[in-house]
């Protein structure tokens, strides 16, 4: 690229066989090219394109997983139209939505502060902590419930323990319809919020220096900077978290099946949930085709609204 | 320097500061600190009320209980091969991808590309039955490969690559495809070394993600000496819900989360800033 464009020897250069050479390497690289992608093309057509479309047909027909998908029936939106009238699901659609709305509020909020905290006052041990917050999150979710689980443990379980040493009566963490499913977003707070606190610190480093030197010789405090440099300037970064929150807490399966079963009282089931306990133990495939549709739909229209709100942002 | 204008002034303010640092370790921490000393107390310290803050009688029994009632060192192996062989694949298949995405010229290229990406956004548990079905009638259900398959290549891994193979200088292949190096060669000797913490990071991002990964293996497979180290726990924790044996199963997690913790603390230096950039250029 460099050669053939120095003026100097570009005539000379063009008179060399190189031109011919060039093509058959052109030829060459979109051979290589091939070779290159057919193993991702393969991997992400076969096992999560293909499986997409088929869960959009199959959400179109009767269809028990435990017969061969031949026989399955095409019974057009009935999947659709069961699926708003049977409480359960439209409760476990509900649970996701209050779960992901109480994960949002919570986490990016805590995870501002935070990456303020880690980010302008220079404290030392920093770093420690930001290595310490983000543990949480290479640990087995399996291995967080079993603490997490001992740890709202009536009676012998410290979480008990504290909140009695300040004087109150604990409530039933788990075991209580009202705190159960806020006590599985505290648990995925926990889990998760050391990943956003680094999302957000990175996004902070790319605010210039003189916004702040410009704001200050203006004579704004730190609520003012914050308001008018660090949130509009970190706008990016937040929307990112925001839709990264979404779709992590809108597919939570792990802490469900093995903590709650969707109990007490069906307070804790959600769509994630539901879909694999009406396809995996009462077989009805054409159901939770259904319900995963919906999911799919609700991240699609997350991903226009979010989408939307960073353009109106940009202008 | 210039940050200096934040620095806080008084020993009041600083103080605040440092006390809400230590807060934010804390609630962290306490859990973890709570998963270690409970696997080494006896059962019957573990129930007592008030829960003591530090094992009185330290005992190595629990750990070896959850060793040998289930098969766990052999589940540890299972998780290494399926975790090991996703990320080594990953690996491949995305700087291969990445390379191609960051540097080649051809129609319908970007349109490929943020077709791959819009993947990243679509959880498992959509494509669930079909996948489970697909797997099943290929005859691999109940195998590693039919565990490994769905998980060879994926979106993130693309994306990263491509960003960073991006930052490689033009001039740099060029200068190699003069010197005659296959488009191969060029990979792995030019572009690999230059963007190493890229790959790092998404070495350790792919063998964490898999070796937590919990709704595909309790999916697909049936056999409990191929059950990964998450299943295994599962099983584990659902053997008895007597309260003598649950520090068994504490026991249990704390060995499972050790390989995951061990590689984030050799890595994490590279690996923080490898997801903090993921973020900035996503």
């Amino acid at each position: 690229m460099n050669v053939t464009s120095t003026p100097t020897v570009g005539g000379s250069v063009r008179s060399l066989p190189r031109p011919r050479r060039r093509r058959t390497d052109r030829a060459h690289r979109g051979i290589t090219a091939a070779i290159f992608l057919s193993p991702t093309l393969l991997v992400i057509g076969l096992f999560t394109v293909v499986p997409m479309i088929m869960t959009i047909v199959i959400s179109f027909h009767r269809w028990s997983m435990f017969t061969p998908i031949t026989d399955m029936d095409f019974v057009g939106f009935d999947n659709y139209a069961r699926l708003l009238n049977d409480s359960a699901r439209v409760q476990a659609i509900a649970n996701t939505g209050v779960y992901v709305l109480l994960s949002v509020l919570i986490t990016v909020p805590l995870a501002f502060l935070i990456a303020m905290l880690l980010y302008f006052p220079r404290l030392r041990g920093r770093n420690v902590v930001r290595v310490i917050l983000f543990a949480t999150y290479v640990i087995p979710t399996i291995a967080i419930v079993i603490i997490w689980s001992n740890i709202y443990a009536p009676g012998y379980g410290p979480l008990s323990a504290m909140v009695q040493a300040i004087g109150l009566t604990p409530p039933g963490w788990l075991s209580d319809p009202q705190w159960a499913l806020l006590s599985l977003v505290i648990f995925n707070v926990w889990q998760m919020l050391g990943y956003y606190v680094i999302l957000l610190v990175a996004g902070l480093t790319q605010i210039p220096e003189e916004l702040y030197e410009a704001a200050k010789v203006d004579g704004a405090g730190i609520v003012r900077q914050t308001w008018s440099i660090t949130l509009p300037m970190l706008s990016g970064s937040l929307v990112f978290v925001v839709l990264m929150t979404i779709i992590n807490s809108i597919q939570v399966f792990d802490p469900i099946y093995l903590l709650t079963q969707g109990g007490p009282a069906g307070s804790t089931n959600v769509v994630s949930f539901e879909i694999q306990r009406s396809a995996f133990q009462y077989g009805q495939a054409g159901d939770a085709s259904a319900l995963a549709v919906s999911l799919f739909m609700l991240i699609v229209l997350v991903g226009v609204v979010l989408n939307a709100i960073l353009k109106v942002r940009k202008r | 320097m210039s940050r200096s204008r934040i620095r806080p002034r008084t020993l009041a303010q600083r103080t605040l500061l440092y006390v809400l640092l230590i807060i934010v370790a804390a609630v962290p921490l306490f859990p973890l600190y709570w998963l270690v000393i409970s696997a080494f107390k006896t059962p019957a310290e573990f129930v007592s009320i008030p829960p003591t803050w530090f094992p009185t009688s330290p005992t190595l029994d629990q750990v070896e209980s959850a060793l040998t009632d289930v098969p766990f060192a052999q589940s540890m192996l299972n998780s290494v091969i399926i975790a090991g062989g996703a990320t080594i694949s990953v690996l491949v298949t995305s700087i291969l991808a990445g390379y191609v995405f960051a540097k080649y010229h051809f129609r319908g290229k970007n349109l490929m590309f943020w077709s791959i990406v819009a993947t990243m956004f679509l959880p498992p548990i959509v494509t669930l039955v079909p996948l489970y079905y697909l797997i099943s009638s290929m005859g691999l259900s109940d195998s590693y490969i039919g565990v490994l398959l769905p998980w060879l290549a994926n979106a993130f891994g693309i994306f990263l690559m491509r960003q960073f193979i991006m930052d490689v200088p033009d001039e740099l292949i060029e200068a190699a495809r003069m010197d005659g190096a296959s488009e191969f060669r060029i990979v792995w000797q030019f572009v690999v070394p230059l963007i190493k913490p890229a790959v790092v990071t998404l070495a350790v991002f792919m063998f964490v993600f898999s070796w937590n990964n919990f709704l595909w293996p309790l999916t697909i497979l049936r056999t409990e000496a191929m059950y990964p180290v998450v299943l295994t726990l599962n099983r584990l924790m659902s053997y008895t819900m007597s309260f003598d044996y649950q520090n068994v199963v504490i026991a249990g997690a704390l060995i499972a989360s050790l390989p995951t913790l061990i590689v984030f603390l050799i890595s994490q230096r590279v690996f923080v800033q490898g997801i903090a950039s993921s973020g900035v250029k996503g």
